[in-house]
């Protein structure tokens, strides 16, 4: 049993329209889903496998997170496959600077967070003051490392070369 | 031992899953006699690959292998992050271990999360960047 916090605003995807998504999480990952919609707290109940269960936890945090249920459930498509999260509050000082660094996460126009997504082949979310990683264990760390280098001040010039070199290397381990 | 050769023994997993290193220690259910153990530097070379999810599945089939080979039918599984004042959730070596835990024929029981949560106790760290 574990328990998970959501916020409000993302209670209504992580029910889906009649309960939908909430069933499928159900079924595909094995769990119970006990939803408080009132304090948005998620209750997770094991019903068959606890190895399969054991992703069920991160799938609700994902959806809360700001991901799509359909992106957060592709955590089941592969063993492999992981979740992380950076919260963007703690690397900076205020609220403003706060804003500030969203805003550099996130690029004029969604660039930054785009190339992100597209030179790694990771999943990128930012919401509130968090920013989420669905991907491979490589992609995530690459993208992970970006989003420290754009959160200790570095040129987004930068960052977009160290995302190309990565991209390369993980290009490459494909065509190896 | 040979009397109550029980048919269904079962350990316990302990997986200490930090950002640095996985270590994976399989005992008997009291948890005082260690029957299979291993940790990151056992399976690769670079130290930064310690706590990679690949040298735990890895670590895993060695130890499943032991406990196997020990007369262990399943395993409960005691999941441990980096806790106190650092990182509550477990780095990425433990899912991948339990999972290759499963692959290599032990059961899994209960899966615990056992790391250690301050009382507030004491002062955090100095803000390092991430």
């Amino acid at each position: 049993m574990q328990h998970v916090k959501v916020p409000q605003d993302r209670l209504g995807v992580l029910i889906g329209e009649g309960g939908e998504t909430m069933r499928e999480i159900e079924r595909r990952a094995e769990v119970r889903l006990d939803i408080d919609s009132e304090s948005g707290s998620v209750a997770i109940d094991a019903t068959g496998d606890p190895v399969t269960a054991m992703v069920a936890p991160d799938i609700v945090r994902a959806i809360g997170r700001g991901f799509k249920p359909d992106a957060a459930l592709s955590l089941l498509d592969d063993e492999m496959r992981m979740f992380e999260l950076i919260d963007i509050e703690d690397a900076t000082r205020n609220k403003n600077d706060l804003q500030r660094q969203k805003g550099r996460l996130i690029g004029e126009n969604g660039r930054t967070r785009e190339l992100m997504e597209e030179l790694t082949g990771a999943e990128v979310v930012i919401y509130g003051t968090t920013l989420g990683i669905i991907g491979q264990p490589e992609e995530v760390q690459a993208v992970r490392r970006a989003a420290e280098m754009i959160l200790d001040g570095a040129p987004h010039g930068a960052v977009y070369g160290f995302l190309e070199r990565k991209h390369n290397e993980l290009t490459h381990g494909v065509e190896l | 031992m040979s009397a109550e050769e029980a048919q269904d023994k079962w350990g316990i997993a302990h997986v200490h899953a930090s950002f640095n290193n996985t270590l994976i220690t399989i005992t008997d259910q009291t948890g005082a006699e260690t029957l299979a153990k291993s940790s990151g530097g056992t399976v690769v070379k670079q130290n930064r690959d310690e706590a990679s999810p690949y040298a735990a599945m890895q670590m895993a089939e060695v130890v499943a292998e032991e406990a196997l080979a020990a007369g262990l039918e399943g395993v409960h599984v005691r999941v441990r992050g980096p806790g106190g004042n650092g990182n509550k959730s477990p780095g990425p070596g433990a899912q991948a271990t339990i999972r290759a835990l499963a692959r290599a024929g032990l059961e899994i029981g209960r899966i615990e999360d056992v790391t250690p949560m301050p009382h507030d106790g004491t002062r955090a760290p100095k803000n390092s960047r991430l």
